[in-house]
């Protein structure tokens, strides 16, 4: 009974830490790339759940959901990348914050407006239903379908990122923006791409998390504070980084809520300003 | 550098001025606004001592109000000590939070700062909502105000508790122009502009923006008392992260570095929020674009457009800010 509780824990903070990822990889290589503050993130998670809802409701399948969600968040992140994005790169930390703020705001009302204020499940496909078993406990399969999309993801990111040309090209353009563009990188276009990727995996985590948290208008802001302190204690720019800092994350806020309450709560805003003070260039930094 | 212009003093003479006139002509409902906007005037003012003159962005003015208080608070329901002593040593607990997160925090610039003070304005926020104690989720209610009857002055009615937002607000704007233009004023601002050239002077950049964020604390302070003792109700909502976003907001909307253009933007953001809201239920869309437009049309704000405008027209283009508009003249 004892170890079975363990492993159930065990479990949904694996299942938490991987949304953390979806949504921190994608953040802080923008982060780390385009030197771009960008609090939407959060707010393109929400609607990666909300386009997820109606794409299955149309389809009548989570597959379609499953793919469109991704699409249409990335969509919306290209507008947003050359309406405003584009022009605000140089224009320091205060006016990102500021303006991705006031997105925060504009989605939030515009979802708000067009999926009105209750919370909108959506139902996990067939096959994915029900429980499995697995070392002696029963737990939900669909919770272990979001650990597997995390690590697929992951594995995806890292062989892409360590073994690719392009993912050469983006690790320069983190390391050295100005080099790596004498160095005939087109830039620009490696920015717009990390950012569409950064968007599709925010709008990918905010689908697969609706079949169990349900499409709400708050999950956004919700979900911002922890991706920041992933992107922030693991170091802007980092895979390794992002991977680690959502673990740690993952398992504090959901072992530490079940087991110490008290501490649990502020732990991990306790662990970024020591991360910030102690070691800015976060735990495992970009670059060397 | 700030500047206390002649410009500048009559804004503050005439909106202060108007805000009286409201409060005093209109009913219950106008002077409600009133000290809504005396809140958030005195709390942008305390942002734009830190943000806009000595360049920290913070996160964390609105858990700073909120700390404020709630110390009151406690001080008042919990410990029965009398309200004047309790508003006092409840500012100097703000002042002290202040000054520790900005000395935790002095060597942290940019985003990093930001992050960081966001790290403690939620640390805060948790521990109160957390804590059972102070009521948690719930709140505290049953604040009382300052006693003020020995004077004759009866603080209950809604005219007299507007009347004493509004002159708070004008001694916080007179605290926050004489600490900004004294010798620490001068010196933040050099720290502002350039910190290496400070340093390579011998200021200890880290103590002094320790203290301006202490200075901030307190004027923040004085936003929480106003705000316990308004609705006589404190919840954790006061210092969530989003109110110190907003409280940012309205600094940007009138101008930042400008120290008026904060209390413009309290007027403008409070009344744009009651003309919104009467229309329909979506002012927080109002609000995001606002903000997008003003941060992209340049980021001066309602007052320092309007005061670079002004400038501009004088034939002082050559001067590159608002600011050194003022230069010739009065000093």
């Amino acid at each position: 009974m004892d170890t079975g509780y363990w492993a159930l824990q065990f479990l949904n903070a694996l299942q938490f830490s991987m949304l953390l990822f979806l949504l921190s990889i994608g953040l802080t290589v923008i982060f780390g790339l385009l030197h771009f503050v960008n609090l939407a993130h959060g707010a393109l998670y929400m609607l990666g759940a909300y386009i997820g809802v109606s794409a299955a409701a149309s389809f009548g399948s989570y597959w379609a959901a499953f793919f469109l969600a991704p699409v249409g968040v990335t969509i919306i992140g290209a507008i947003l990348y050359f309406t405003l994005i584009e022009r605000l790169r140089h224009a320091g930390p205060m006016n990102q914050v500021l303006v991705t703020f006031g997105l925060i705001f504009v989605f939030l009302d515009l979802v708000r407006m067009t999926w009105g204020d209750i919370a909108l499940g959506l139902e996990a496909p067939a096959a994915l239903a029900g429980s499995s078993e697995f070392a002696g406990i029963s737990y939900p399969t669909y919770r272990f379908f979001i650990i597997a999309v995390g690590a697929v993801v992951m594995a995806a990111l890292w062989v892409g990122l360590t073994r690719t040309q392009i993912g050469a090209m983006i690790r320069a353009g983190v390391e050295n923006g100005n080099m790596a563009a004498a160095l005939g990188i087109n830039v620009n276009r490696l920015f717009f791409l990390v950012f569409c990727v950064g968007c599709a995996l925010a709008g990918l985590a905010g689908v697969i998390a609706a079949p169990v948290f349900s499409a709400t208008t708050g999950m956004g802001i919700s979900i911002l504070i922890p991706t920041l302190i992933v992107v922030v204690i693991g170091g802007l720019g980092s895979l390794e980084g992002a991977i680690a800092g959502s673990l740690i994350v993952g398992f504090i806020e959901t072992l530490g809520a079940v087991f110490l309450p008290e501490v649990a709560a502020i732990s991990s805003y306790v662990l970024l300003a020591a991360v910030l003070i102690l070691r800015p260039q976060g735990l495992i930094p970009a670059r060397g | 550098m700030f500047k206390q212009t002649r410009l500048r003093s009559v804004v503050l003479a005439a909106t202060l001025t108007g805000l009286i006139a409201y409060c005093v002509m209109g009913g219950f409902y106008a002077r409600e606004i009133v000290v809504e906007i005396a809140i958030l005037a005195i709390l942008a003012i305390s942002l734009d001592v830190v943000a806009g003159f000595g360049g920290m962005v913070s996160l964390c003015h609105g858990a700073i109000m909120g700390i404020a208080a709630y110390a009151y608070g406690i001080l008042t329901v919990k410990f029965g000590l009398p309200p004047l002593p309790s508003a006092v040593a409840a500012v100097a607990g703000a002042a002290v939070f202040g000054t520790v997160v900005g000395w935790i925090t002095g060597r942290t610039s940019g985003i990093f700062f930001i992050m960081a003070t966001l790290a403690f304005g939620q640390m805060a926020y948790t521990l109160i909502f957390k804590s059972q104690w102070l009521g948690g989720d719930d709140g505290m209610s049953g604040l009382p105000r300052f006693d003020l009857s020995w004077l004759g002055i009866k603080m209950g009615s809604s005219l007299t508790y507007g009347l004493f937002a509004i002159a708070l607000t004008a001694a916080v704007y007179i605290a926050a122009a004489w600490v900004l233009r004294s010798a620490f004023g001068r010196t933040l601002g050099g720290i502002h502009a350039n910190e290496t050239r400070m340093k390579a002077l011998g200021v200890n950049t880290i103590l002094h923006r320790a203290r301006a964020m202490g200075f901030s604390a307190l004027l923040a302070g004085i936003a929480g008392i106003v705000a316990a003792q308004h609705t006589q109700f404190i919840s954790p909502e006061l210092l969530f992260w989003t109110i110190s976003g907003e409280v940012l907001i309205v600094v940007i909307l009138g101008g930042l570095g400008t120290l008026i253009g904060p209390v413009i933007g309290a007027v403008a953001f409070i009344s744009l929020k009651h003309q919104v809201s009467g229309i329909t239920d979506h002012w927080h869309i109002v609000v995001g674009l606002l903000l997008i437009v003003i941060v992209v049309a340049g980021g001066r704000g309602l007052y320092g457009q309007s005061e670079h405008w002004l400038a501009m027209r004088a034939g002082k283009a050559e001067d590159k800010t608002g600011d050194k508009s003022g230069d010739r003249g009065h000093a």
